[in-house]
């Protein structure tokens, strides 16, 4: 790039690139800066499109929280309101966004809407917790309970053990890497310029204003530094002495074969999720670790995945195992995205924090941090989101 | 868990030599391997007695495993499928997994053939002289009535003179490798006079049989309807390129084809290890140092997985690794050690210098990545041509990692074993990237698919399972 770029955004996972195409669409001139690190969060996401869902605790939620407190209590607590209707905004771009990104990047993101969201009930405190999330429900979304005749009818490869299940229509899935490398191939056909093997090691500040990065020996001066480094976002904050509280939380995942069509919907249990991906594979997640940036599988993690799937789906026994692995989510103390300035600092935005929803929030995450840096007035309010939240 | 202060993983050549060593110094020693039999792919055992003369070194080998004996429990038939840093490993076994713990472990698992990608290459017939050799020593099963072998290296001689002792019709071998090449190297073969001799009787035998050599020739096409028909070769230039205005065909009902082998490397990358690239060698192999330890202070490699050289520095790398492992654990004195170890470096220095001009000559030649014609399918797994995975490299694929997400190549149940090394070869041909900087594919476990039921089992992740030796 001859010119000093205006923005600069570090990570080109998913909400990095979504940043950079909604920065691309507004004619700045970016600079999108990325390593292969092992871990990062994109490639290790079911790409599962739950935003009422993952607000209500329902898929990674609704595991750690049965792992963590054993049996007899309730699920997890929902997040506020004001950000689960941020994800039901986001995830209403999808179907849009899918032919916008097909258009521009020649990439078919796979977004397959299907069934919705299935919380299986195999024990009274699954029926417990179900009834208990009507309150948490948004006035536009209702939630349906089955019978286990009808969640059979609807998904016949289920467990004749169930004992119901809610369905939350509307939730669907996308292929997560395939989501990050559109929008990426997108932002670069509108001028974005990628170094997809630079390793960012550290800001650069001036006072109060963040000048640039370092890129080993090399420093690049900007105009706004995103940071978008995902489950290594606290790490990049801190090397100006910013204290950003985003910390890694590791992820197993279980990926069979290619199976025939077996599921119509994404399941949600209180062992795992699973859904079948558009190639035939049934990718069941995932373990909720502070793990810090280890990215290793454990023979636990990998028998306890596989067993909650059998439990929901008998007939998975058969199939066989194609591989394992773990991702590094984004994590924060209050499982909220941490977005926009830090107090203080110029010339500096954050797009962090994503931890389990980066892939449904990243439309609406890429856009408000684009208006951000670009002086607009955000589509939806980010007060919420602010790093300020922490002091 | 069991818990043992040693394991080795693979019972070829290297691994049987480490687990003599170790099973002679006293150290209670498991040896894996997912073969019935002891032996590896090069000394696979036949399921029936043959006429093939006994292999002295293959002899010697046996009786020094034999002689250690009852330190060493081997666990055959059984498969790793997992290692889990620092060391733990999954295996399976007759359908059931188990876990164990091992202080110290020993990584022999050998090569698995290289074939790059060409037209016809998917064809019913068309195989790898490994898998022939297989075919025969284990099954009795001819691969076919009239057997063409081609690619390049010594093993298509090897399997050739097999394949026609076991009354197969073996109808020509195609080397890319050609006839005044052979002399320039011959300085270097001179270094171990009696392997040379050993190769100029296989190619003395092989005349005897009139089994013609093609060299300089290289095989472009094989067709057929639903099975192969026809082997169709031409003559190439020093970088592979084939001349196909002078081709000519042969019928066949069978090719062998391999081009030497890739360092199966697997379990060192899940141990951690660091891999350095090594294009003589077949690629991507552990880093080791003198003592074939690689980066990881409880793991060695040894053997054809840890660079490809053939049995006999196989077999010195197992015992210095085994040595090493001895050393350590001090069942072996340091002078002792030193000792055997200086023995052992000055024979496969010497080997070293044979190896180094074999390797030359039966180099992988540029133009070979250049077979595949668009529509060739460059994954078999998944299915991806050779024009998908090149589409997508232009439109920016240029990582292993991005390709893969982008045409699907590399994600089916070989994880990639297959066709990665050519994937990373078309890469760094059409990204104009050293193939270095494109990285070893990445690896997941199980690195071979294993059942969910499987895996889902109590004891599969916990407890031990039966042993079998």
């Amino acid at each position: 790039m001859s010119q000093v770029p205006d923005v600069i955004v570090v990570g080109a996972g998913v909400i990095g690139s979504a940043v950079a195409f909604e920065l691309s669409k507004r004619s700045v001139r970016v600079l999108l800066l990325d390593e292969a690190l092992p871990g990062r969060a994109t490639s290790a996401s079911a790409g599962g499109l739950w935003p009422i869902g993952e607000a209500i605790g329902l898929g990674c939620g609704v595991i750690y929280h049965a792992a963590q407190t054993g049996e007899a209590s309730a699920g997890p607590a929902s997040l506020p309101a004001v950000f689960r209707d941020f994800l039901a905004a986001s995830n209403a771009r999808f179907p849009q966004l899918a032919v916008e990104l097909q258009d521009i990047s020649g990439l078919d993101i796979e977004f397959s809407p299907g069934h919705g969201l299935l919380f299986l009930m195999f024990e009274e405190r699954e029926s417990e917790f179900v009834r208990g999330l009507a309150g948490s429900l948004p006035p536009s979304t209702r939630i349906d309970v089955l019978s286990a005749d009808e969640v059979r009818r609807l998904e016949p490869a289920l467990s004749p053990d169930l004992k119901g299940a809610a369905l939350l229509s509307g939730e669907h899935q996308v292929n997560p890497m395939l989501l990050a490398e559109a929008f990426k191939r997108a932002a670069m056909r509108n001028g974005v310029h990628s170094r997809p093997d630079a390793r960012v090691t550290g800001l650069r500040r001036e006072g109060g204003r963040v000048t640039g990065v370092a890129v080993g020996d090399e420093t690049i001066s900007c105009g706004t530094v995103i940071n978008a480094a995902g489950a290594w976002a606290g790490t990049l904050a801190a090397t100006i002495g910013l204290d950003l509280p985003v910390f890694p939380v590791r992820g197993q995942i279980v990926l069979t074969e290619t199976l025939p069509p077996l599921l119509h919907s994404c399941l949600s249990t209180s062992a795992c999720y699973l859904s079948q991906k558009e190639h035939g594979e049934v990718l069941i997640g995932s373990t909720t670790e502070r793990a810090g940036f280890d990215t290793s599988v454990t023979p636990a993690a990998i028998q306890s995945l596989c067993r909650g799937a059998m439990r929901a789906v008998p007939l998975l026994a058969q199939v066989m195992v194609k591989r394992c692995w773990a991702g590094l989510r984004p994590g924060t103390p209050d499982e909220l995205p941490v977005l926009g300035p830090a107090s203080g600092l110029t010339g500096y935005l954050n797009a962090a924090g994503g931890f389990r929803t980066g892939i449904v929030a990243s439309p609406l995450t890429g856009e408000v941090v684009a208006q951000l840096a670009t002086g607009e007035r955000p589509t939806l309010p980010v007060e919420p989101f602010l790093m300020r939240r922490f002091e | 868990m069991t818990h043992c202060p040693l394991v080795i993983v693979g019972a070829g050549p290297a691994g049987l030599s480490a687990a003599s060593t170790t099973a002679e110094a006293g150290i209670p020693t498991l040896l894996i391997d997912e073969n019935p039999r002891i032996g590896g792919q090069i000394f696979r055992q036949p399921a029936a007695a043959t006429d093939e003369a006994p292999d002295p070194q293959k002899a010697e080998l046996f009786r020094r495993f034999q002689a250690a004996g009852s330190k060493i429990e081997s666990r055959l038939g059984t498969t790793v499928w997992g290692l889990f840093p620092p060391g733990q490993l999954a295996l399976l076994h007759d359908g059931q997994s188990a876990l164990l713990r091992a202080d110290n472990i020993i990584l022999t698992p050998g090569a698995h053939e290289y074939v790059p990608p060409f037209p016809g290459w998917t064809l019913p017939g068309v195989m790898t002289p490994g898998a022939a050799q297989i075919l025969v020593k284990s099954m009795n099963v001819s691969p076919g009535k009239r057997v063409l072998l081609a690619g390049t290296g010594p093993f298509l001689l090897v399997v050739a003179q097999t394949l026609h002792h076991a009354g197969t019709r073996v109808v020509g071998i195609i080397e890319m490798a050609r006839r005044r090449e052979s002399w320039r190297v011959l300085p270097g073969l001179l270094a171990c006079p009696g392997l040379l001799k050993e190769g100029i009787g296989y190619l003395a035998r092989l005349k005897r049989a009139g089994i013609p050599i093609h060299r300089g020739q290289v095989l472009v096409e094989a067709r057929g309807d639903e099975q192969v028909q026809e082997a169709v070769f031409a003559p190439c230039n020093a970088d592979g390129s084939p001349d196909r205005a002078r081709s000519k065909s042969i019928s066949v009902d069978a090719i062998c084809v391999g081009y030497g082998f890739v360092p199966r490397v697997q379990l060192a990358q899940l141990a951690g290890c660091r891999l350095h690239f090594d294009d003589a060698q077949g690629g991507w192999r552990p880093a080791t140092d003198e003592n074939q330890q690689t980066s990881q202070t409880n793991v060695w490699s040894a053997g054809d997985g840890a660079g490809v050289a053939g049995a006999l520095v196989a077999q010195l790398e197992g015992t210095l690794a085994g040595l090493a492992v001895a050393r350590r654990l001090d069942a072996l004195a340091d002078a002792e050690f030193r000792a055997r170890r200086q023995s052992i470096a000055r024979r496969l220095a010497r080997l070293r210098r044979f190896r180094a001009a074999l390797d030359w000559l039966y180099r992988l030649r540029p133009a070979l990545t250049d077979l595949a014609a668009p529509e060739t399918v460059v994954c078999r797994c998944e299915e991806v041509t050779r024009a998908e995975v090149e589409t997508a490299i232009d439109a920016g694929g240029v990582e292993y990692r991005t390709l893969k997400t982008m045409t699907r190549a590399g994600m089916g149940p070989c994880q990639g074993m297959m066709c990665g090394p050519a994937l990373c070869r078309f890469l760094a041909a059409r990204a104009g990237k050293p193939i270095e900087r494109i990285g070893p594919p990445s690896v997941r476990p199980p690195i071979v698919p294993v059942g969910l039921g499987t895996l889902a089992e109590a004891s599969a992740l916990s407890a031990r399972m039966g042993a079998t030796s």
